[in-house]
């Protein structure tokens, strides 16, 4: 077969049809990825209105623009959302974007339990923002504390809305966990060892094995508080022999963990974007690599540092307090990493760059605030105030937000074509890093100065009404800046400059394929000899004997997971409209649980069971099952 | 054989130009994390049980389950493991209705386990209901999703069986076989922490061995 006959062929094997059935029933990761990508950047805007409102309401004392009780579900609302639909999902769609391609495999290791994920996530954020047009929204912060979150002090559907769509959640994040890890471990191309893995792909499957671990806390926990509130059944509350603290302690083993889920693969995108545009390797890979794992292990044994004013025996407090100061331990080897990196590197002063370096910037703020709350007397000091609140915007916006950006100029070159443009972007930076800093760093302040977190208003003659006007305008800078941000994006997809193959010269695999990639991504399945095969001598696809073209079907490499040595091929699913499916009868499910239709419930069940028995029916001569 | 390693035959005819098996272990591996995580929910559950214990005026050493319902459902449950083991050695072996049988039997004894679970619940229900107090919620929630998993067990169970012989060879279905029977093996495994943790350790507590 001639080249362009094998290129026509692998396209017409891997390519959706386009039709809106193939818009539905599409496996394919790159476009999933984007979807990710879309659904988190929504949720980012609907949280960041809702964080407007809530300082707008600050901007003044005794200010009436919005209820106490709205507030309440207001700062909720912002909270879910930005922690749980926004912060891991768009990570998400990076890693299923780019994770394919950047091992040399042709899609993830699942593909229909990639867009199974995708739809369960996109409806369990559907079935959280149905709580609002109720009117009833979760109005006990993200954590949602017992016994103020039990059926006597919140009645109504809110929290029955908060721990269903929890669950829908966690079922969607443990899928694309499990998704993540098999697809690292054995689709990796010939010759990428585990040594010669990126960065972003430990800090990736580092948070896939924290989510595997972590999640079934927070459903256990959602599934007892859904229980007391609505089934008569006594978990929480001291009357009936529960405990109240079970929930924090539940809550509190996933949702530390959950921090670093939402952290590490950030700082694995910094990883990865700081060497390119220092134009060297990474100083310390097996320091950073390891550095990752471990804070990943070490995650699960901070929680109760969240619970230290709760009081505990001194030596369970000194042990979580340790456990809090040595995760700063492996945050600081990468911040060195990077700063070496970059110190002994020729910097390439990209908007991508300047995204990247201040993310590490202000992961340094926010993590020496972390340190100061890790330490029990100031902890005690600060609890329940805006210092806290600075702390947490500082790391997840700053070691979330920016690096998610530094992502999107870095890669969507590679997703759209065309290179994002550099001017608005370098403008869209500054406008969101001297807004972010002006709009949070007085938090610090006027939480030491006792302002207390969670309040709808307060009395003027406190000397609070000054800071917080300066934090509302910069909360709004930093708005305009996103917007800056995202005009760019559609001025770019018209107008941007053509990106190539390769636009910054990068060392990974993904840079190989054609931007937007094919399909199929590249003709023959690429070889590795080194962490950075771009920037060696290897021809990544030298192949004469067409060995790793296959092309007589959705075909890929399976390789070892140690050594990466080629064993298997792997047969990939085509498209199929049942994940959609599964996941609109198990939205029923839980819609019909919040208000306890149960024979709906069960008619979701059964309906679900069949579209399972229908999804995994072999179909085709030789199609493998398991 | 007098040789100390043997090459392993590769189940699947290769593929045509790639010169590589056709990958089987893929749902193995997806099975094994979804156990990994389904583990930890049980270890979540029986932590609160025990976080619960600790300031309770009323607990299961006051009067602990009655043991005799959940050592038979502990026989069943483990018998059905043991035969189900069998099936799938006979359907490695390419014995396809013999695997059917021993399939069809250990869905019989999980429908076995449910239908005694409701008796156990019934013994119980006297003394004890999920409303009565913390013991009674924590107690049924966890013997009641550890049923929930032998639906799902079952479920996966009866999509094997009327699995028919697939592929270019019209090969028994053994893969799909493994898998479900991984999962089945660990539903079992989790009952006898349940009956560990839950009945056996309160009445030991009490009466002593």
């Amino acid at each position: 077969m001639s080249a362009t006959a094998v290129e026509e062929r692998l396209k017409t094997i891997w390519e959706t049809p386009e039709s809106l059935w193939g818009w539905f029933a599409t496996v394919d990761h790159m476009e999933i990825g984007k979807r990710y990508l879309v659904t988190a950047l929504v949720f980012l805007i609907i949280g960041g209105v809702e964080a407007l409102i809530l300082r707008i309401q600050l901007f003044r004392p005794d200010q009436s623009l919005v209820s106490p009780e709205m507030y309440n579900q207001l700062f909720s609302m912002h909270g879910i959302t930005m922690i749980f639909w926004y912060a891991q999902p768009i990570l998400s769609g990076f890693a299923i974007f780019v994770i394919p391609l950047m091992i040399g495999a042709r899609d993830m290791a699942f593909p229909r339990l990639n867009a199974f994920t995708y739809w369960l996530y996109l409806v369990s954020g559907i079935l959280l923002y149905v709580a609002p047009f109720l009117g009833q929204a979760p109005h006990g912060g993200w954590f949602s504390y017992m016994p103020y979150t039990n059926a006597t002090y919140s009645p109504g559907y809110g929290l029955d809305f908060y721990a269903l769509s929890l669950i829908l959640f966690s079922l969607s994040m443990t899928g694309g966990a499990i998704n993540f890890i098999v697809t690292i471990l054995r689709l990796r191309c010939p010759g990428m060892t585990l040594a010669r893995m990126p960065l972003f792909l430990y800090s990736t499957m580092t948070i896939s094995w924290v989510s595997i671990f972590g999640m079934p806390a927070l459903t256990v926990a959602c599934l007892f508080m859904e229980l007391d509130r609505r089934w008569g059944m006594h978990f929480f509350g001291m009357a009936a022999g529960g405990n109240d603290l079970l929930w924090q302690q539940l809550f509190w083993f996933f949702a530390h963990p959950w921090v670093y889920i939402i952290f590490l693969p950030a700082t694995g995108m910094v990883s990865m974007i700081i060497p390119v545009f220092s134009r060297r390797p990474i100083v310390g890979y097996a320091w950073v690599a390891t550095a990752t794992m471990l804070t990943g292990a070490v995650g699960f044994s901070v929680w109760l540092h969240h619970m230290f004013t709760v009081g505990m025996s001194d030596m369970a407090m000194s042990f979580f307090s340790a456990g809090s100061m040595m995760i700063s331990i492996f945050t600081t080897i990468q911040v060195f990493a990077w700063v070496a990196t970059v110190w002994k590197g020729r910097i390439v002063m990209t908007t991508s760059m300047y995204f990247a370096l201040s993310s590490v910037a202000l992961l340094v703020i926010g993590g020496l605030s972390g340190i100061f709350t890790g330490i029990i007397p100031v902890d005690w000091q600060v609890h329940n105030t805006y210092y806290v609140v600075a702390h947490i915007h500082y790391v997840l916006i700053g070691s979330n937000v920016f690096p998610v950006f530094a992502g999107f100029y870095y890669w969507l070159p590679k997703m759209m074509g065309r290179k994002m443009n550099e001017t608005l972007g370098k403008w869209s930076f500054w406008i969101m890093f001297v807004g972010f800093n002006v709009g949070f760093f007085p938090m610090h302040i006027l939480g030491l100065m006792g302002m207390p977190r969670r309040i709808y208003t307060y009395e003027p003659g406190l000397h609070w009404t000054a800071l917080n006007q300066i934090e509302t305008i910069g909360a709004f800078m930093l708005g305009v800046g996103i917007l800056v941000s995202i005009i760019n994006f559609f001025w770019s997809r018209r107008f941007g400059e053509i990106a190539g193959r390769n636009p910054w010269n990068a060392d990974t695999l993904e840079w190989i394929t054609e931007s937007p990639p094919e399909p199929y991504t590249v003709v023959h399945i690429p070889t590795v000899a080194s962490r950075h095969p771009l920037w060696d001598d290897h021809d990544e696809f030298d192949d004469p004997g067409d060995d790793r073209v296959l092309a007589e079907g959705r075909l890929t490499l399976v390789s070892h997971w140690l050594d990466a040595e080629p064993f298997a091929v792997s047969k990939m699913p085509k498209e199929t409209i049942a994940p959609l499916l599964a996941s609109i009868t198990i939205f029923g499910f839980f819609l019909s649980l919040v208000f306890q239709w149960m024979w709906a419930a069960l008619g979701c069940v059964i309906a679900t069971v069949l579209l399972a028995y229908y999804w995994l029916w072999p179909r085709e001569n030789g199609e493998e099952i398991a | 054989m007098a040789t100390a390693v043997q090459t392993r035959e590769p189940r699947f005819p290769r593929q045509p130009g790639s010169g590589y098996p056709l990958d089987d272990n893929r749902g193995t591996w997806g099975m094994a994390l979804t156990i990994a995580t389904e583990a930890t929910l049980f270890v979540c559950l029986f932590g609160s049980y025990f976080f619960l214990e600790n300031n309770k005026n009323r607990w299961a050493i006051d009067e602990p389950p009655k043991m005799n319902y959940a050592f038979i459902m502990l026989a069943v449950l483990l018998g059905s493991s043991l035969v189900l083991h069998w099936g799938e050695k006979q359907v490695k072996k390419g014995k396809h209705r013999t695997g059917r049988i021993a399939l069809g039997i250990t869905i019989l004894m999980g429908f076995a386990f449910l239908f005694l679970s409701a008796f156990e619940y019934l013994s119980h229900w006297k003394e004890l209901t999920p409303y009565s107090d913390s013991y009674g919620s924590i107690f049924y929630t966890i013997v009641s999703i550890h049923a929930a998993h032998v639906i799902v067990g079952l479920i996966m169970l009866i999509y094997t069986l009327i699995l028919p012989r697939y592929g270019p060879a019209l090969r028994s279905p053994y893969r799909p076989y493994h898998v479900a029977a991984l999962y089945w093996h660990f539903v079992d495994i989790i009952w006898v922490f349940v009956v560990g943790l839950l009945y056996v350790m309160p009445n030991v507590r009490i009466y002593g061995f």
